[in-house]
């Protein structure tokens, strides 16, 4: 028997406090702040890692793996609706992806036999109060009455040598309560809802597919097929606006008229017949001092959309990035609705802490030198955690660029929320020319402010005019008409998407971002831009028809106030499940009712799906039909043929490779712009096939081919 | 009955989604008229041709271009 074990056996024998914590790097950060040398003892037991550390007493951290447990159907058949009885359960019971949860609630469970107190340390928020609730209640025996929290924002040792010392006497069970509840809540609509179209859809055709909705999932995807309608039904309508370039002191510079837009050609045709050529006069100069204020500080939402405006990375990634960076002890927890930074966090360390790193050095050092340091704050708060800012730590680990770049985010904004207004000035010049007044705009930066803080990252151009003054004569080069048409409402995208939904009040800051993936790997929605596909439409149109509750915004948001009042104890929760239940049952009844009419519809809409997703483009040869991956009835072989092949029309077919998976590629070959195909073989690299027998990169690769061989 | 367009069961000419569009081109010819005075049969080809009319009113479009209804 090796040292370690014997030294791991002694303390396991004594009794300790079993800290439990969300996430593998969480335990280590804590057992690494909580250790007194700082030197926590790592043992890993079947593949799941725990630490023992010593301070005032024995402690072993155990992390879990998110979720170890979850709603499953209390008993009955897997195929059947509705189902109204439910209880939780370890997640490897009924998840076939979560098989190692097993043996982490195995060893959680052997730890905490042997412990002596219990200290919940898992995120605090809905999710993590869920968690740490369900370890104690379901895998360290009922010890959820007795476990104390620790509440902290950041992993840095500070905060969590605070959070050990002054841990919140119980846990914090209104949390836990609404998070049982939307858990509950979301299952049995999920579930039943689920379940119903699926088998709706299995029934009629008698093939399975899975077909999903949700309390969020319906009236999210309302919205996306809402705004599809709106683009694809919009008939745009004419009009013109005018533009003058002139000429002040030498160089030329461009003034709009002062109607923004015309209605008809001809007004706007006789304007600029009136102006061209002409000179016109300076008449007015307005001249004003703006200041701007700083930005306010990072909630989540506010940090995925400024994430994806920059850098194009979808609420989803950001989410996952802050989280990486939140275990890094490098910001504070990114899941906040919170737009306030309070004083305790204290500014100035962090400032202290920022300033060793060269690129904001002299930044921090400049608002150190401040006399008072005070964020510009946001309105929303959240209870449990203040606003996403830095720790002030420096990477302790090579971060990845998405990670960098999110990181110099929070500290950039960090930095301006604490900055001074910027004072821009604006100037408003009036031209007259032959009775037509145009207007000659300047604006410019007086003093940066907290646009130093945040520069690569505002979005501001200036446009810097000459000294001019009123009564001077300046000559028109052009007057130019432009011809524009009316613009459809632009296409959500997954960052307007989730805007949208906080706006609407649906889904909770953790489960909006998987929402909208849900609805791409469904094939509801397709495309950054999104586009409702036509499963997506089917799927809205079944439900908006059907059962019109399920998609809408208005009861989803009902529901949700309702579950957030259970958090402030203003609300029972028996109540809120019984409600939504009895809202339930109906919509369900009412499917079953109209089952055959619901499958049918389902199933042809499935039937449509499918073929899209084997249409690989348009037919070369004849130039009307699709190409499109078909089997053959014959020899079951696979290939690519012409749709106008059933009509008698055309027999253009392409063989393709029989093994592994083949599907259109979305992407044209750069040699004869025929459509690609993927190809995916095991032990094989997947490649793009181009079918096209005289595709020219083909001839050229055959004849370099020929030339090494000689 | 089945939707000019598309072929869906309908209980009118167009199907719901064709008819939202169908119903759009009708009411823009009037905007269309009063800004440049066009006729019905270039207004038609003039949305047709256009990249921000979209799909469902360029296939409704057609169908008028092609049948000749209004």
């Amino acid at each position: 028997m090796d040292l370690e074990r014997v030294k791991k056996g002694r303390l396991l024998m004594e009794k300790y406090t079993l800290i439990v914590t969300e996430k593998p790097n969480a335990a280590q950060r804590i057992a690494k702040a909580l250790d007194s040398q700082g030197k926590p003892e790592k043992v890993e037991e079947d593949g799941v890692p725990y630490f023992l550390a010593h301070r005032d007493q024995n402690l072993v951290i155990v992390p879990a793996l998110g979720h170890l447990y979850t709603v499953v159907h209390e008993r009955g058949r897997r195929n059947h609706y509705p189902v109204f009885n439910f209880k939780w359960a370890p997640r490897y019971s009924t998840e076939r992806r979560a098989k190692e949860t097993r043996t982490w609630i195995e060893v959680i469970s052997k730890l905490a036999s042997n412990a002596e107190n219990f200290i919940a340390a898992c995120d605090y928020d809905l999710e993590g109060s869920l968690i740490g609730y369900c370890i104690l209640k379901y895998a360290c025996d009922n010890k959820e009455g007795v476990a104390k929290r620790m509440k902290f924002s950041t992993l840095t040792k500070n905060e969590l040598e605070k959070a050990y010392e002054d841990p919140l006497p119980s846990l914090n069970f209104a949390l836990i309560e609404a998070g049982r509840t939307r858990h509950e809540i979301d299952w049995l609509y999920g579930v039943n809802l689920s379940r119903a179209l699926t088998l709706a859809a299995k029934r009629w055709s008698g093939r399975y597919a899975t077909l999903s909705t949700g309390r969020v999932q319906g009236p999210t995807l309302k919205f996306l097929v809402r705004r599809e309608k709106e683009v694809q039904s919009f008939v745009p309508t004419p009009y013109w606006s005018l533009r003058s370039e002139v000429e002040v002191k030498g160089s030329v510079y461009e003034a709009e008229y002062e109607t923004k837009t015309f209605e008809k050609e001809a007004d706007a045709n006789a304007v600029v017949e009136a102006c061209k050529g002409k000179t016109g006069e300076i008449e007015t100069i307005e001249i004003k001092k703006l200041q701007q204020k700083p930005p306010i500080p990072f909630d989540l939402g506010k940090l995925q959309t400024e994430a994806y405006s920059l850098f194009r990375y979808t609420p989803k990634r950001t989410s996952s990035i802050a989280q990486r960076l939140y275990l890094e002890a490098l910001i504070s927890y990114p899941r906040t609705s919170s737009q306030k930074l309070p004083p305790t966090i204290d500014y100035k360390a962090i400032l202290e802490k920022l300033k060793k790193k060269a690129v904001y050095k002299k930044l921090a050092s400049d608002l150190l030198k401040k006399a008072k340091l005070k964020p510009v704050e946001g309105k929303k708060e959240d209870p449990a955690h203040p606003a996403i800012y830095p720790t002030g730590n420096m990477p302790e680990k090579q971060l990845s660029e998405p990670e960098k770049r999110v990181w110099d985010l929070v500290v950039r904004r960090f930095m301006a929320v604490l900055g001074e207004p910027a004072i821009k000035q604006s100037m408003k010049a009036s031209i007259v020319v032959n009775g037509h007044p145009f207007y000659l705009r300047g604006r410019r930066v007086l003093k940066k402010g907290w646009m130093r803080f945040y520069k690569p990252y505002v979005r501001d151009e200036e446009v810097v005019l000459p000294v001019i003054k009123e009564g001077e004569k300046v000559p028109m080069k052009r007057v130019i008409r432009e011809d524009k048409f009316t613009k459809p409402l632009s296409r959500y995208n997954p960052s307007s998407l989730l805007q949208k939904m906080e706006e609407e009040g649906i889904g909770t800051k953790a489960t909006r971002a998987d929402i909208i993936e849900t609805l791409y790997s469904r094939g509801y929605v397709a495309e950054e831009r999104i586009v409702a596909t036509d499963l997506g439409f089917d799927i809205a149109d079944v439900l908006s028809r059907y059962c019109p509750m399920v998609t809408s915004v208005k009861f989803t948001r009902e529901l949700e106030g309702k579950m957030e009042k259970i958090q402030t104890n203003s609300e029972d929760r028996v109540n809120v499940l019984i409600e939504a239940v009895k809202q339930l049952k109906p919509v369900l009844e009412q499917i079953k009712e109209k089952e055959q009419t619901i499958g049918q519809m389902l199933s042809q809409a499935i039937k449509r799906a499918r073929m899209q997703e084997r249409i690989i483009g348009d037919c070369p040869d004849c130039k009307t039909g699709k190409l499109m991956i078909l089997y053959s009835r014959k020899t079951r072989k696979r290939f690519i043929g012409c749709t106008n092949y059933f009509e008698g029309i055309c027999t253009t077919s392409f063989p393709l490779p029989q093994k592994g998976t083949a599907k259109p590629a979305q992407k044209n070959c750069k040699g004869c712009e025929w459509p690609l195909v993927f190809v995916r073989m095991r032990g094989k690299r997947p490649w793009m096939l181009c079918f096209n027998p005289k595709c020219p990169l083909k001839e050229e690769r055959r004849k370099r081919n020929e030339m090494q061989s000689l | 009955m089945k939707c000019k367009v598309c072929k869906r069961e309908t209980e009118s000419k167009f199907c719901e989604l064709h008819d939202k569009a169908y119903r759009n081109i009708i009411k823009e010819y009037d905007v269309w008229k009063n800004a440049s005075d066009i006729s019905w049969k270039e207004y038609l080809s003039e949305i047709a041709n256009n990249s921000y009319t979209g799909l469902w009113a360029k296939e409704v479009t057609e169908y008028l271009m092609k049948s000749g209804e209004k």
